[in-house]
């Protein structure tokens, strides 16, 4: 089984930060690779169970399912149903825990998942340092650092 | 029950951290609270079980026993066993987590503990700022001048 993991810090208080990433449909409001999404069958986004189906910009369209949601210890995780990447039992989480020595917070997106063994550097990298890091460099620049 | 919750980034990598904190007996060569340190018994300061006897600047005298270590996950647990001030059932956690984005270290630390009510604020102040947040300014010093 294949493992990501990725964490930064964010110059500003987690609360902020969340504000901004927890909303499950939200993705096109941060993460630039994101064109659009849609929560199907019109549920509510924070609703566990829900599927978030969503086109990058590059075209490529994924359908994920909201597995967990805390309001009070911060974390999203969510499991791939559809997507080209060639991935199996594929699980995410972001998670952000505050710094409490000068109101940073502190994200961590972590991955499991299956994939063809040639093809496990690739992946690990393209969702990595593409998509995960990405989405850190794109929170970094909205909230100066 | 008090939880105190203090967290901090530093500017190094976790290998580097873990290697100072992770020794039960070192405390006294960088936190500023701690006069001097020993391990009863003569244990290894990093088998779970064993205590540490810290004396204070103050001259006091306190002990503590290592309850879980992990290189792995780099983490370590430890309880309050004697101590001049009325804090009772104190638990803390010491969790290191690596920023992969510049290669720096998240250090997360926090405890709980009971005391008398009238004592509760001051207690968890004292903590909060004299051993957790003292602390990490004191490893942020002792990290520049290693290197």
């Amino acid at each position: 089984m294949a493992r990501i993991y990725v964490s930064t810090v964010v110059n500003a208080r987690n609360d902020r930060v969340w504000a901004r990433v927890r909303d499950f449909n939200g993705m096109p409001n941060w993460h630039p690779a994101i064109a659009e999404s849609r929560i199907e069958g019109g549920e509510p986004s924070d609703k566990i169970g829900c599927i978030r189906d969503f086109r990058l910009r590059n075209g490529d369209r994924i359908r994920e399912k909201l597995l967990g949601l805390s309001d009070y210890d911060m974390f999203c995780t969510y499991s791939l149903l559809e997507s080209p990447m060639g991935v199996e039992n594929y699980v995410a989480t972001l998670r952000l825990t505050p710094v409490t020595d000068g109101d940073h917070t502190f994200l961590e997106w972590t991955a499991e998942f299956d994939c063809a063994p040639e093809r496990e550097a690739e992946l690990i990298n393209n969702i990595g340092s593409g998509v995960f890091q990405g989405g850190f460099d794109a929170l970094k620049r909205a909230f100066g650092g | 029950m008090p939880h105190i919750v203090r967290s901090t980034i530093l500017d190094a990598p976790t290998g580097a951290v873990w290697n100072v904190l992770r020794d039960f007996n070192g405390f006294d060569r960088w936190h500023p609270a701690a006069a001097a340190s020993s391990i009863e018994r003569a244990q290894p300061a990093d088998k779970i079980g064993c205590v540490r006897r810290f004396t204070l600047k103050d001259g006091s005298e306190l002990r503590e026993q290592l309850l879980g270590l992990s290189d792995l996950e780099q983490t370590f647990s430890y309880c309050l066993l004697d101590t001049p001030m009325p804090i009772f059932n104190y638990v803390a956690h010491v969790r290191l987590l690596p920023v992969t984005d510049g290669d720096r270290t998240f250090w997360h630390w926090e405890s709980r503990f009971t005391t008398r009510p009238e004592d509760q604020k001051d207690i968890s102040e004292m903590i909060s700022q004299q051993i957790f947040q003292a602390g990490f300014d004191a490893i942020r010093r002792y990290l520049k001048e290693a290197a």
